[in-house]
């Protein structure tokens, strides 16, 4: 999302200053020509040929019921894109009054993935993470010798790297092991 | 956790080297200096994209709500460059041609500064040091990028590391991103980055101790499973 922000405020930016630009031209030219000449077409925007169609076309009309719901859902994608650009960085505890440690979601997830992916048991996994919460699906085989099932080994290899990791917040973690068949 | 945690009061971290030149207690702005550091800054370009946003949502909203008779038909069946709102205008034309003008300037201004804010790359201070009354030392931002991320290059565990100064003049601050190797011990790294670069740095560059965003990321070995 801030992707998409970096793009449109600049576009959005230079489509109000055009704007502008339209505005004062055809004002000062239909000004000017209202000394003078009669009848003017406008300079660069048609806008006497607008405003006599707009002066025929009352509310309660499908276009302009159109043109406002898509105005409305135009602002509307706006306003979650403002909204949804926020930094999801994971901080980490700062070791001095002047640091700032952080890191990605991405990150964090590459991570636990590796490992995760490192035990003997573990044939696949697949890890989603955020500074609240870490998910964890993985794919492997249970013991035979009734040791320690799949899900508490990856939950401990999990929980284990967050006790490495000096994150300023602990997130919440939540596995999800499907059974492997056959060997090893 | 807790046993890889560097105590700050007990490691030589960047505020302890400062100490040496009169910078034994940060200034209370440092921890925000680096907190903004950390990436450039988006919330403008937040802030007025919100804006437009809200602007077209209550603008088609309304339309849509006449439109629809919900303020009464009545309305509804009324032309669109309504004739009362137009006599208005007419009524005072100099009025509302200067408004439109000045409205018209006030957008092309703020639209223009807003493209070129928006499209400006980061700045990249250089580094003004204290070299004695009539001398002025001045370290380059490529210079102490190069320093800082040689220096973190070095710890074992990172494979990549870039730094670059971010902020103006007065307020500089520096930008350490490091790639985690695979086999990278992370809280070790976390220990060292500020014990070992960053305390470097700040001897450097005469004990003068930057605000520091330090940003961690894992290298990517093993393809997209992640994300």
């Amino acid at each position: 999302m801030r992707v998409l922000l970096r793009v449109l405020a600049p576009l959005l930016g230079l489509a109000l200053a055009a704007v502008g630009v339209l505005v004062v031209v055809e004002v000062v030219a239909a000004w000017i020509g209202s000394a003078g000449t009669t009848g003017s077409d406008g300079v660069i925007v048609p806008w006497p040929s607008w405003q006599q169609t707009l002066d025929g076309l009352v509310w309660a009309t499908t276009p302009v019921r159109i043109t406002a719901i898509v105005v409305a859902v135009v602002g509307l994608l706006l306003l979650l894109v403002a909204l949804a650009a926020r930094r999801h960085d994971v901080p980490l505890r700062p070791p001095a009054p002047d640091v700032t440690v952080t890191t990605s979601p991405q990150a964090l997830a590459r991570m636990v993935g590796r490992r995760v992916r490192a035990a003997d048991a573990v044939s696949s996994a697949a890890v989603t993470a955020s500074r609240r919460a870490i998910s964890v699906r993985a794919q492997g085989w249970e013991p035979t010798d009734g040791g320690t099932g799949l899900a508490e080994s990856v939950r401990g290899d999990v929980e284990s790297l967050l006790d490495d990791l000096p994150l300023a917040n602990r997130p919440r973690v939540s596995v999800a092991v499907r059974r492997q068949a056959g060997p090893r | 956790m807790t046993a890889a945690t560097p105590d700050p009061a007990a490691t030589p971290s960047t505020a302890a080297r400062g100490s040496a030149v009169g910078l034994d207690t940060p200034p209370p702005q440092a921890g925000r200096h680096a907190r903004r550091a950390v990436a450039r800054s988006a919330g403008r370009d937040r802030w007025l994209v919100g804006l437009v946003g809200v602007v077209l949502l209550l603008a088609g909203t309304g339309a849509a709500l006449l439109a629809f008779g919900i303020f009464g038909t009545g309305r509804a069946q009324r032309s669109v460059l309504d004739p009362m709102i137009v006599d208005a205008l007419r009524a005072q034309p100099l009025l509302w041609r200067i408004v439109a003008i000045v409205g018209g300037l006030l957008l092309l201004v703020l639209g223009l500064l807003w493209a070129i804010r928006s499209l400006s790359p980061e700045r990249r201070p250089d580094l003004a040091l204290d070299a004695g009354a009539d001398t002025t030392l001045t370290v380059t931002a490529a210079a102490v990028a190069d320093a800082v991320a040689g220096q973190a290059r070095a710890l074992p565990g990172i494979s990549r590391a870039r730094a670059r100064m971010v902020g103006d003049e007065r307020d500089p601050a520096l930008r350490l991103t490091v790639w985690l190797a695979e086999d990278a011990d992370v809280g070790e790294v976390c220990r060292r980055i500020p014990e070992e670069v960053l305390a470097a740095a700040t001897d450097a560059f005469g004990g003068r101790a930057l605000p520091v965003a330090v940003r961690i990321e894992a290298d990517t070995e093993e393809g997209p499973r992640v994300r």
